[in-house]
């Protein structure tokens, strides 16, 4: 028992290194989910079918099948096409796609909150779409998801410990590291478990605290 | 008419529009000279609205044209976003951009639309919140200001595009009385400065008081039009009559 807290305490720092890693694959998944998860979501709005329907497929596919098959299409899959992309990398792209379809929904419920007369407004100055889109819609409805968005990356946050199954040295991968080395399984995994749960709790906070923000102004 | 010599800047030829079943509008003609002030009155689902969204093109129109100032607005042969710019709009809801200051929001389409600089569209904003007896309110938030300094800031957002027609939808029908006024007094001197405006309202002092035309509109048609005093004091038609009496 005290050999196994001594293993941990010591296994400490490695773990607090893949906690951090944890922590940049999920922001960089998020930013690509944003970037994809923003234009999707206009385009599920779009009164072109050839903008709604792809999009409307690609949310319900990216939802409909599980991440882990996801994360082996982009890492075991692509290679055998003749595209290979580096582990990290296709860690970062699989996770930003999947969070790229919870997000389009997100950013569509978002703009869909935002009054019509808003809209109206703008284009009776004259502005295009995309004016219309970028000054007027988005800032707002990006205000108004803010808790969302941040849902998600908690959401995220856990769900990235899935490409330690393509050995990426995060959080959970680093703990199983520490375990075939110590064979103290029990508490290395209880240690991950808090590890993740402080920062999801650390997360939720700052969700909360926005919420609280958005619903004042 | 005879203060309207030139070529009427709109023109509205057998207008139709219909919302599924609901016909609202069913053959509408009008034209709108110069300087002209026309207020739209009518009972509610009359069409009157309506008749002004399609006029900027926030609706589309089913069949009919309009012209205006000799471009057709139908988006297949006119840049539409182009054309707003001439053409201002005062809604009902103010509609003001919330998560913008009253400066930025007269100042942003100005910026994007025309590519007008900082400098020069402050110094106009400036100048138009002046005019509308807002300057010391530039750097508020929308959500601060009462209804009626809200609808004063919409009318001076509509001017920064230096419009040629400005279309007024039921702008003082959300306020609470004792704020209509201020509105109403920053509407006359627009007319009284020449601006050609098209009003939707319910105000008939408003009509008796600024308007150069009164068109009555029920069931999607217009019913009855001519000056103020004409329509108010010897209405011919026995619905404008009907109306008339529920109203005054």
């Amino acid at each position: 028992m005290i050999y196994a807290l001594e293993v941990t305490i010591k296994s400490l720092p490695f773990l607090l290194e893949g906690a951090l890693r944890t922590l940049q694959i999920t922001s960089l998944a998020v930013l690509l989910g944003l970037i994809i998860g923003t234009f999707v979501g206009m385009a599920r709005l779009s009164k072109h079918k050839l903008l709604r329907y792809p999009a409307t497929v690609y949310v319900e596919f990216l939802r409909g099948t599980p991440l882990l098959v996801q994360i082996f299409i982009i890492y075991f899959g692509l290679p055998a096409v003749g595209l290979n992309i580096p582990r990290y990398p296709s860690g970062i792209i699989a996770l930003g796609i999947n969070s790229g379809a919870y997000i389009a929904e997100i950013v569509r419920a978002g703009i869909q909150s935002i009054p019509k007369g808003q809209t109206e407004a703008a284009k009776s100055l004259g502005m295009t779409y995309w004016q219309t889109m970028r000054y007027i819609i988005l800032p707002q409805a990006f205000r108004n998801i803010l808790p969302a968005l941040g849902n998600e990356f908690i959401a995220l946050t856990k769900d990235s410990s899935l490409v330690s199954v393509i050995a990426i040295r995060e959080l959970l991968r680093s703990g199983q590291i520490v375990i075939s080395r110590t064979y103290q399984s029990f508490a290395v995994y209880i240690a991950v478990a808090l590890i993740y749960f402080v920062m999801t709790f650390i997360m939720s906070r700052i969700v909360r605290w926005t919420e609280k923000k958005v619903t004042v102004s | 008419m005879n203060k309207f010599e030139s070529e009427p800047i709109l023109i509205i030829k057998d207008l139709w529009k219909s919302f599924g079943n609901l016909e609202v509008l069913k053959g509408i003609n009008l034209e709108v000279y110069k300087a002209e002030v026309i207020v739209v009155i009518g009972p509610s689902g009359g069409g009157k609205s309506t008749l002004l969204r399609c006029i900027n093109h926030l609706e589309k129109y089913d069949r009919g044209e309009i012209w205006f100032q000799g471009e057709l607005v139908d988006e297949k042969s006119t840049d539409m976003n182009k054309l707003r710019t001439k053409i201002g709009m005062v809604f009902q809801q103010f509609n003001l951009f919330p998560h913008l200051k009253v400066i930025d929001n007269l100042t942003l389409a100005p910026k994007v639309v025309k590519k007008i600089d900082e400098n020069s569209a402050r110094e106009k904003a400036e100048k138009l919140l002046k005019r509308v007896g807002l300057v010391d309110k530039m750097n508020e938030y929308p959500t601060k200001l009462s209804g009626g300094q809200q609808q004063r800031v919409a009318i001076a957002r509509a001017l920064m595009m230096d419009p040629v027609l400005m279309l007024f939808d039921e702008p003082t029908s959300a306020l609470d009385p004792e704020l209509v006024g201020e509105v109403l007094e920053v509407m006359k001197s627009l007319a009284k400065e020449g601006m050609t405006m098209i009003v939707v309202t319910h105000e008939i002092g408003f009509a008796r008081e600024v308007s150069d035309r009164v068109v009555f509109m029920d069931g999607g048609v217009i019913v009855e039009a001519g000056p103020p005093e004409q329509i108010f004091k010897q209405p011919q038609h026995p619905r404008t009559k009907e109306f008339l009496r529920k109203v005054l």
